[in-house]
């Protein structure tokens, strides 16, 4: 029994070529496709293996453990916490110090100021590096022994304690992270301004708004595709955190993360499966983010 | 665990037979090698370290000296040590070299009890009385009484120091015989300036070696081990006067414990930095390269008594050795290499190439050995107890995970010790069983 609906859609199908349906389903049929093997498969296997326990070796050892995992990581282990709250120091610094003074950057090279494009350069350089390799450069320099200490006149025994100082070291590798994300930010966000219509700012300027109202009134709600997108990168890349820290400290957990915490249980000597709910936590406080962001764009492609 | 059928784990051939066949070949000249027949064919070997490094120059020595030999090939590839060790399960089930330089204790056994290991059980026979029976102890898995490593080295943890820097401070490091006189040597190197007590613990496994003497002499060596394997609690309050020492020393340590690691401690020494340094002996091939002078300053003593119940009687002396990969694709050579490795002629390779281990076959002449070897044997000879070290004497999910941290924050805030042993001794609890 078909009805008008169905027959509808039967017809708008067949408008498309063979070509077209060749082209279509190759475009969104092989992504799909390595998209559920390499990424939906394992990430649906970590959250089923984090109710188990298991060495990663025997498939026949696997036994099921409940919630245990999740209990042990919640009540047991303080060093979740710890890295609970780095990754949130992580968060906060990024959005409230680093992506606002990538937006200001932006902003002052958008208007085109003196040298700008020296300036660009420089802030721009970082990004064109891997965070692994920044933390290879700033550990180089900072560590005992290293470029910094050496300059500074100190060696080995009476290096200044950085990596290991608890009052100084969130800083410093915040410092360190913010070298790159504020000029990855300043990217974005000039590639946002270069398209915005300059007309808007003349009409304020006439109307006799300030720089700062132009842009809180004007630019910044103009510019909301664009924020939406900073914010989610923002917060996805501080919850992802892992490299650059790895570099620094390795698996031993002198300054956790989540996502170091997972790699420790992980990998290493004594694989268990903590491993994988330390994952599965990772994963729904980015997923959590990642649907408000998916929410809000087809919302406007409703609209 | 796993069934073992003439000496092939019947797992690992299924499981052979799922990825391709590889695993079945490995059975088929395994059932060969009963035979006597000569071993041929290339075979794989992991360095583990950089090729720049001093082993690595004693590993490539070694395996061209079995090339000479037998006339098979080796193929050395260098892997990052850290690297080896994090993926270990993953390369044993992918498609590993044939042999490795491994670890004895827990990081073998388990795995052999998986079935990534093949069984060396008859080349450790072949090699005969050449090894002790503490050695062959020391290599067998508690689980099924089989070997999956070729014991071929040890070294004792001991307290280091250089020869010069004591003289120029006027003082005499063989008379620290007591808590007090080591405590006395801090406060004498202190005061000149110097760090009286080396430590890191960046990598979070350095200061282990701390914990574990200072839990040998003051609690013995059986307590140490009970409480590593969950039989005894960290609550105790024997483990608190453990940490109340490690706390007393740190006025002495460098103000950069949690900065540096093993090699930054090294440094340390070898810049003269230093007092004493509680360390695994294995560094002094570093030394060597460094210079010869450098290496005839370097002394090693036992760890002072604190405990006179116990004495000096214990003492973490790691063993390695050559293990063989289960799923390897020349098993049967890699056994030969790694029985050549514990062989007189593999260690006259390796000592030519100027390694300064302790070989524990007996086929090794000590007679050849420098003084700071022969100080080692005697700094091992002292003990009656031979612990492998904490991360190879417990298990792997709790020596990093939970152990390592828990020391690190000792170090940063000594004053939360009660915390920190509740959490240590919940998270003890919370293990799977294995």
């Amino acid at each position: 029994m078909k009805t008008a609906a169905v027959n509808k859609i039967v017809r708008s199908r067949r408008s498309l070529s063979r070509n077209d349906r060749f082209t279509l389903s190759a475009f969104v049929g092989i992504p799909t496709l390595l998209q559920i093997i390499f990424l939906w498969f394992p990430t649906l296997i970590t959250v089923v293996l984090s109710f188990t326990y298991w060495n990663g070796v025997n498939v026949s050892d696997i036994k099921w453990a409940g919630l245990a995992n999740y209990k042990n990581i919640f009540l047991g282990s303080p060093v979740f916490y710890d890295a609970l709250k780095n990754n949130v120091v992580w968060l906060l610094w990024f959005t409230f110090i680093a992506t606002p003074l990538g937006i200001l950057l932006a902003y002052q090279f958008d208007r085109k100021i003196k040298g700008h494009q020296i300036y660009e350069t420089i802030f721009y350089m970082p990004v064109v590096l891997s965070l692994a390799i920044i933390g290879i450069i700033w550990n180089f320099m900072l560590q005992p022994g290293g470029f910094v200490q050496g300059v500074m006149g100190r060696d080995i025994g009476n290096a200044v304690s950085i990596w290991g100082n608890y009052s100084i070291n969130s800083y410093v590798i915040m410092a360190v992270a913010s070298w790159r994300h504020i000029g990855y930010i300043m990217l974005l966000y000039l590639a946002g301004l270069k398209a915005f219509d300059s007309s808007l700012r003349e009409a304020s300027a006439i109307d006799g708004a300030t720089e700062w109202q132009t842009f809180r009134k004007i630019i910044f709600p103009t510019m909301r595709p664009v924020n939406v997108i900073i914010l989610v990168i923002t917060i996805i890349d501080s919850l992802r955190a892992f490299d650059l820290v790895y570099i620094i400290y390795g698996t031993s957990t002198a300054w956790p993360l989540l996502n170091i915490l997972a790699f420790q249980n992980f990998a290493g000597q004594g694989i268990s499966m903590k491993g994988a709910a330390y994952s599965v936590i990772a994963l729904v406080l980015c997923v959590v983010p990642i649907l408000i962001y998916l929410r809000n764009v087809f919302k406007e492609d409703l609209q | 665990m796993s069934e073992v059928n003439n000496g092939i784990s019947r797992r690992s051939v299924l499981k052979g037979a799922a990825i391709g066949g590889a695993g079945l070949v490995a059975g088929g000249s395994l059932l060969a090698g009963c035979g006597k027949k000569k071993v041929t064919g290339d075979v794989h070997y992991t360095i583990r370290g950089n090729l720049s490094d001093a082993g690595a120059k004693i590993n490539i020595a070694v395996n061209d000296a079995y090339t000479k030999k037998t006339g098979n090939k080796v193929i050395s590839q260098a892997v990052n040590s850290d690297d080896f060790q994090n993926n270990f399960v993953q390369i044993m089930q992918g498609t590993p070299d044939d042999a490795f330089g491994w670890m004895a204790g827990w990081r073998t056994n388990a795995r052999a009890d998986s079935g990534l290991l093949a069984d060396v059980s008859d080349q450790v026979k072949a090699l005969g009385s050449s090894l002790s029976a503490a050695a062959i102890q020391g290599a067998t898995n508690p689980a099924d009484g089989k070997q999956y490593i070729i014991p071929t080295t040890y070294y004792p943890w001991g307290l280091h120091y250089r020869k010069s820097t004591m003289t120029e401070l006027g003082l005499n490091p063989e008379n620290i015989a007591t808590w007090d006189d080591l405590i006395k040597l801090c406060e004498a190197t202190k005061k000149k300036g110097l760090v009286g007590y080396a430590l890191g613990d960046k990598g979070g496994w350095e200061a282990m070696g701390t914990f574990d003497i200072l839990n040998m002499r003051l609690n013995g060596y059986q307590f140490h081990y009970d409480l590593l394997n969950g039989k005894e609690k960290w609550t105790d309050a024997k483990v608190v006067d453990v940490f109340t020492h490690m706390g007393q020393l740190i006025p002495y340590m460098n103000k950069n414990v949690l900065d540096i690691s093993w090699d930054g401690m090294r440094d340390l020494l070898l810049q003269k930095k230093c007092g004493a340094m509680m360390m695994g002996s294995w560094f002094a091939n570093d030394f060597k390269a460094k210079s010869q002078e450098d290496y005839d300053d370097l002394w090693i003593v036992p760890f002072p008594e604190i405990n006179p119940e116990h004495g000096v009687d214990s003492i973490d002396a790691p063993l390695d050795g050559i293990s063989v990969a289960a799923n390897g694709k020349n098993v049967e050579g890699g056994k030969d290499l790694a029985q050549f490795w514990g062989s007189k002629e593999g260690i006259d390779a390796a000592v030519a190439a100027g390694d300064t281990s302790i070989y524990i076959s007996s086929d090794f002449d000590t007679s050849g050995y420098d003084a700071f070897n022969k100080q080692k044997l005697a700094v091992l000879g002292a003990a009656k107890n031979i612990g492998f070290f904490l991360d190879r004497d417990t298990r792997g999910d709790f020596a990093g995970p939970v152990v390592g941290p828990a020391i690190q924050s000792f170090l940063k805030n000594p004053k939360d010790l009660t915390k920190i042993l509740e959490s240590t001794q919940a998270q003890w609890d919370a293990l799977p069983a294995l």
